[in-house]
């Protein structure tokens, strides 16, 4: 606050060089949020397209296993599920986008041949192999949605930070130090003034008691004259 | 235990006299039609007014809703094929087990499965369909068996276990059940065929050929499964001997290319049959609609051997196809509307005799 800063001529060089850095900071930050923002719509994009090929695919892979299940039995469908115990393999890695660090999620043994999923080929039907396929596209969906999502969200939550430092540095401590430099401003010139008052009145008051001195010395003087011509 | 009775003379009358009046108990168009319009749980209830009662009452503690049609109807095709086997005697007992082993083949694999993903035996008691040759006492031994060797050992003396022996030492090094899957169901369909050709009648030609048909048509739906994942597989190493459409060479040409293996069962005598099937195949690289096709045509093979020789296995057969037919009918009807699925979708599917 204002009034709690002492108006010294050193604070406000203090305040203008704080002020300098906020300017240059604000400058700074105001553009890595513009650039946040743009690589977030770019992001935008690319999750909206994942989130709809994701509906798409869940429920074409709800159709196929229903289908399968329908025509092949929910036992025979649990049984080939069963058949298989390997599991996709994930391995993140992060990548910087803007100084925001967004995961980098790689799969593998996600997409399966038909001799990798577990079950027999001989006595199994394309409806299991198109449920099967079905699924593992969703599965790979997911990942990619992970993948791009969470970047999203990094991002939204560094735009938010971001602008939550441009605010607080454009509303409020610019503001306040502008405010500070000009109370010290004001003051100072105030102390000038007061100081050139003083000063004046010294002055004033110097002079005052010059011409009483000289008006005095003038008057002995006279006295001494008047004696003189008397003796 | 596989315990065949093969030996001393076929009692066809009896046994067609008791499969016909099973067979007029199945569901008919209107049926299908009145299951066609209902939701699961009145699917349920028109089941516990019909033919399915005593299994839908047994089982209605256990399971509920579109689970409990499902085991009802595979309990209920199990009893019914298994009274089949208790039926038959001599050469019929042979003709009519050896195509009921298939759900000897479905148990050992489920129960395969159970081992393998370390599943409660009780829950894959539930699984199995007991229609096959292995008797109640054998396959609960089976399902005791605490690990996949041990059950390989138990299937020893049946005719898995030479194919099975085989195909543990690959899954010894691979650690992954498809050579022991692949295994039980080559010894199936490979033994279909064997030892047939020694009777010689129109009605035993008729059996043949809808066996060869199956096989063909297994291969062919394997070949094109093949031609469609675009692995790097030997299309030899899942070619089932006993068919007449291919040779081992043939399908390891053909099942590199559709387009090729397409043109191919266009020339061959399933080629009008197929028509349809292979359009929206090369239209929708979908394999659904071809196996559906697969399905009909080989219902209508079946078609072709029921009432004409009515002291055969023909009409013991045509009884077998149409009641699985059944049974897979009701089950895709309830697991389509528990889907969502349209009425049309669901009318698609189901294949009517």
């Amino acid at each position: 606050m204002a009034k709690d800063v002492k108006p010294t001529r050193k604070n406000l060089m203090a305040i203008e060089d704080r002020i300098e850095l906020s300017e240059r900071g604000h400058d700074t930050l105001e553009k890595k949020r513009d650039g946040l923002i743009m690589e977030f719509m770019d992001i935008l994009d690319q999750a909206q397209d994942v989130r709809s090929d994701l509906n798409e695919n869940y429920d074409e892979a709800q159709r196929k296993i229903n289908m399968a299940r329908a025509m092949e039995g929910d036992v025979a469908v649990r049984g080939a599920a069963a058949a298989l115990q390997e599991h996709p393999e994930l391995t993140t890695e992060s990548k910087n986008i803007m100084g925001v660090v967004v995961p980098q999620i790689e799969s593998s043994k996600v997409r399966k041949s038909l001799d990798e999923r577990g079950y027999g080929v001989l006595g199994t039907s394309a409806r299991i192999d198109e449920a099967a396929e079905a699924y593992e596209e969703l599965l790979e969906t997911i990942i990619l949605a992970a993948e791009v999502e969470t970047a999203m969200k990094k991002m939204l939550d560094e735009i938010e930070t971001t602008k939550r430092r441009v605010n607080a540095l454009e509303f409020k401590l610019l503001p306040e130090l502008k405010s500070n430099q000009e109370y010290i401003e004001q003051k100072l010139e105030e102390q000038e003034r007061e100081e050139i008052f003083r000063m004046k009145k010294i002055k004033a008051k110097k002079e005052e008691e010059e011409k009483a001195e000289r008006e005095a010395a003038e008057q002995e003087a006279e006295e001494a004259e008047t004696v003189t011509a008397d003796d | 235990m596989s315990t065949e009775r093969t030996a001393g003379g076929s009692n066809y009358e009896y046994v067609i006299a008791r499969v016909r009046s099973r067979r007029a108990a199945l569901f008919d168009d209107d049926d299908y039609r009145k299951l066609i319009r209902m939701g699961p749980g009145e699917i349920a209830r028109f089941m516990e007014e019909s033919e399915y009662e005593s299994e839908m009452n047994a089982l209605g503690a256990r399971h509920s809703g579109v689970d409990l049609i499902e085991y009802a109807l595979n309990r209920n095709v199990a009893k019914h094929f298994d009274d089949l086997l208790q039926w038959a005697d001599g050469q019929l007992y042979g003709y009519v087990a050896r195509y009921l082993r298939k759900f000897d083949v479905w148990n050992v694999k489920t129960i395969i499965r159970g081992l393998y993903a370390g599943t409660d035996a009780s829950d894959v008691e539930t699984d199995l369909i007991r229609a096959g040759e292995f008797d109640d006492a054998f396959l609960d031994q089976l399902l005791n068996a605490g690990s996949i060797e041990e059950l390989v050992e138990l299937l020893e003396p049946t005719r898995f276990g030479d194919p099975l022996a085989e195909a543990y030492a690959v899954y010894e090094d691979e650690g992954v059940l498809v050579p022991l899957e692949n295994a039980l169901d080559r010894a199936f369909y490979e033994d279909l065929l064997t030892g047939l050709s020694g009777e010689q009648s129109r009605a035993m030609e008729l059996y043949v050929e809808f066996l060869s048909a199956e096989v063909d048509f297994r291969n062919l739906r394997n070949a094109f499964r093949l031609a469609r994942s675009g692995a790097d597989l030997d299309p030899s190493e899942y070619y089932i001997e006993g068919g007449k459409l291919f040779t081992e060479d043939e399908i390891r040409q053909l099942a590199r290319n559709r387009d090729q293996l397409v043109e191919f069962v266009r020339s061959s005598k399933y080629g009008e049959d197929l028509e349809a099937g292979l359009d929206s195949l090369e239209a929708a690289d979908s394999l659904i609609e071809f196996e559906r096709a697969l399905d009909a045509a080989l219902l209508e093979y079946s078609g072709r051997l029921s009432n004409r020789y009515p002291l055969s296995i023909c009409p013991v057969l045509a009884y077998v196809l149409a009641k699985e037919r059944e049974v897979d009918n009701i089950r895709a009807i309830a697991r389509g509307r528990e889907g969502g699925l349209s009425t049309d979708e669901i009318e698609n599917e189901l294949v009517i005799l």
